[in-house]
């Protein structure tokens, strides 16, 4: 998206010639608007810097030869220049056309929450899973359901697994593909378990800016992987997100909400470019009235597109998800789902 | 990428932002000297700032695209050849160490907690104690390290503890090498002890620690604190760095938490302290408790065991497993 619009004068072209390293330069005249009878040329030029989304531009005065049918030409293309810096324009035949093209649904292998997601995780959307920490047994119940889906999904495409409570458990993982596996040969069953484990990648995540570095990484990787056709992650689980963002939230200064929300944009723009369900993990903090609510506030209710929240019954193996909030289904079902030892 | 998006301080922040630098490009080709005078701050602090800034502009130039530029990443597959060979420190007690599958974990943050009076502290000192065991014998030859919050730490028991531990190894051996062995300058209970390394907190706040009570450190700096909320933001803060440490530097840190009461549906019942944000933070949690006179200690958070009790008993030899004898003391 284009952010900003520096016209300097002639005096500063020098140094910008200096610097460049794409530079398109193009005659454009400018019509003086006080005085429609003269005119003054200028030439423009149109740089990109990568890493910026701007578009410095100078005018230098040239010789008043210029007609009104080649300046809205320059500038047609100039703009045209800019144009190419942020997304096109979708019309709404094709965003569907994406979706059902490339937005697949990704089961997570527990009934329940699949009946209550419509299939599973969709590609592109931010989900989240809140869940107190007394449900579930030894493990948390959001985090359980993260290593299943991450077993469940591996199968078909990679998963990036970003730990930040060294809670990722290898053992546990290997225990529920092999759950998945059916009827198969020792050896098949091995090189299954091989193919899949491989496909899950993980790494530990310890403070907000690493987060925002590896997404920011993450990003120049998969830009790339989709010139080459590499391998393709098609799941990526922060477990989890709230507590990167519990140290910095509240106090004085809005910083924390801020890193908060510019997380949430860059995860769900990672989502809908490069077509990942991105599922994140929160945990529960008091309320009024001593009620149990998600934590991360009001400001983040409004960023995942989904969001469930997970509890246990009674001191069973059978859990409740509730549908907090959902883009395309109503809120409030509730639906029952199994965690197998 | 945008100057919020750098990890400096809140103060340094708002200075750039004020001076007009929001984003990386405007700070790329500015010299110190023009910093420090911009923003009205020491040249060594627009150094620093500076550092940071390039570092950024660095790293998000340097990606050329193979998924390897991610750093730290590994498969589960690679992961789970690791587990298996994961290290374990062993709590003296076999049942314990059981259903621990060995003992308590290196590379993760553990907790332990119960009511005063069964055994945190006595737990504390015998792992410190037990991380020392040579590695000829099963254990680490390692060192400890005990950050002690509220002064309980016993020189003279954790003597006496470590006496019982070698007491313990040498029991394995015949008369004969039992004399030679016990002549080595390692198997005396000082040089135990030379190897634990012991911070008393009292009114300093330490970034890299592993703290004991943690509660009470923070209750000690009760002026700094207007509400809760800042008291979690400390606590997650810390136990992000706690965990970090953990596993760059495959240590099994340890922390030690008290109960309180809480009030929830009509009635009171004990809980672990630090409240519920608190509870999230550790990866395993073990929680001390009575039951008909026997001490028990309960698995109540693990990524991969399942939950599960075993008793033990405080001798005085340290901690061990549980025997007839070593039951509550009842006060008539």
């Amino acid at each position: 998206m284009l952010t900003r619009f520096r016209v300097e004068g002639e005096g500063e072209r020098s140094s910008m010639a200096e610097n460049d390293d794409l530079g398109i330069e193009r005659t454009a005249s400018i019509q003086n608007p006080t005085k429609p009878s003269s005119s003054i040329g200028a030439r423009v030029r149109a740089t990109h810097d990568d890493d910026e989304d701007e578009v410095r531009v100078s005018l230098r005065p040239v010789l008043p030869h210029s007609s009104s049918d080649l300046i809205h030409q320059e500038a047609a293309r100039a703009l045209s220049v800019m144009d190419s810096f942020h997304q096109p324009w979708l019309t709404g035949v094709e965003l569907l056309d994406d979706a059902n093209r490339n937005k697949h649904v990704l089961p997570t292998g527990l009934e329940g929450i699949d009946v209550l997601l419509g299939g599973g995780l969709r590609e592109g959307q931010l989900i989240e899973i809140a869940g107190p920490s007394s449900s579930g047994k030894t493990q948390p119940l959001q985090m359980q359901v993260c290593l299943h889906s991450a077993s469940c999904i591996a199968d078909k495409g990679s998963v990036m697994f970003l730990d930040t409570c060294n809670s990722f458990s290898p053992n546990r993982i290997a225990c529920m593909v092999n759950q998945f596996s059916g009827p198969l040969f020792k050896e098949a069953k091995e090189r299954r378990l091989e193919r899949i484990m491989s496909s899950i990648l993980c790494q530990p995540i310890y403070d907000i800016f690493e987060l925002l570095d590896t997404l920011h990484q993450l990003e120049s990787t998969l830009k790339h992987t989709v010139k080459t056709g590499g391998y393709k992650i098609c799941l990526l689980i922060i477990d989890s997100i709230s507590s990167l963002i519990a140290p910095i939230l509240g106090g004085k200064s809005p910083q924390g909400r801020l890193l908060m929300v510019s997380a949430g944009i860059v995860l769900k723009k990672l989502a809908h470019e490069f077509n990942l369900a991105v599922l994140v993990t929160n945990h529960m903090v008091g309320g009024e009235g001593g009620i149990i609510k998600p934590a991360l506030g009001e400001s983040w209710k409004n960023i995942p597109h989904v969001r469930l929240v997970v509890s246990r019954d009674q001191q069973s193996n059978v859990f409740t998800a509730t549908v907090l909030k959902h883009t395309m289904r109503a809120s409030g079902r509730t639906a029952k789902f199994v965690i197998h030892n | 990428m945008e100057i919020a998006n750098l990890p400096i301080s809140a103060s340094q922040r708002s200075k750039l932002l004020s001076a007009g630098y929001a984003t990386l490009s405007s700070l790329s080709s500015l010299s110190p000297s023009h910093l420090a005078r911009d923003l009205n701050i020491e040249l060594q602090e627009a150094l620093e700032i500076l550092k940071v800034v390039s570092d950024a502009a660095d790293r998000s130039k340097s990606t050329d695209g193979h998924h390897q530029a991610l750093k730290g990443v590994q498969t589960a597959w690679d992961m789970l050849s690791e587990e298996q060979m994961q290290q374990h420190i062993t709590t003296g007690c076999e049942d314990l160490d059981h259903i621990l599958r060995g003992g308590i974990h290196c590379g993760e943050v553990t907790e332990v907690g119960g009511v005063p009076g069964i055994g945190k502290t006595q737990l504390g000192i015998q792992l410190a104690v037990n991380v020392q065991i040579p590695v000829e014998y099963g254990g680490h030859g390692g060192q400890a390290v005990y950050i002690d919050t509220e002064g309980s730490f016993m020189v003279e028991r954790a003597h006496q503890i470590a006496e019982g531990c070698i007491n313990g190894i040498l029991d394995n051996f015949t008369d004969h090498d039992r004399k030679i062995l016990a002549c080595q300058e390692w198997m005396q209970p000082n040089s135990f002890l030379s190897n634990i390394f012991y911070f008393r907190i009292c009114s300093y706040t330490e970034q890299i620690a592993v703290t004991n009570y943690l509660e009470k450190f923070l209750k000690e700096h009760k002026d700094d604190f207007d509400d809760l909320a800042c008291r979690t933001r400390i606590l997650s803060g810390m136990s992000l760095k706690l965990m970090k440490l953990a596993k760059t530097n495959n240590l099994a840190v340890v922390l030690l938490n008290q109960v309180t009461t809480k009030y929830t549906e009509g009635s009171f019942h004990l809980t672990l302290a630090l409240g519920d944000s608190w509870s999230h933070s550790c990866t395993n949690r073990i929680i001390l408790y009575w039951n008909a006179n026997e001490r028990y200690a309960y698995i109540d958070k693990s990524p991969s065991l399942p939950s599960a009790s075993a008793p033990y008993s405080v001798t005085s030899k340290g901690i061990r497993n549980s025997t007839s004898h070593c039951k509550r003391v009842r006060m008539m």
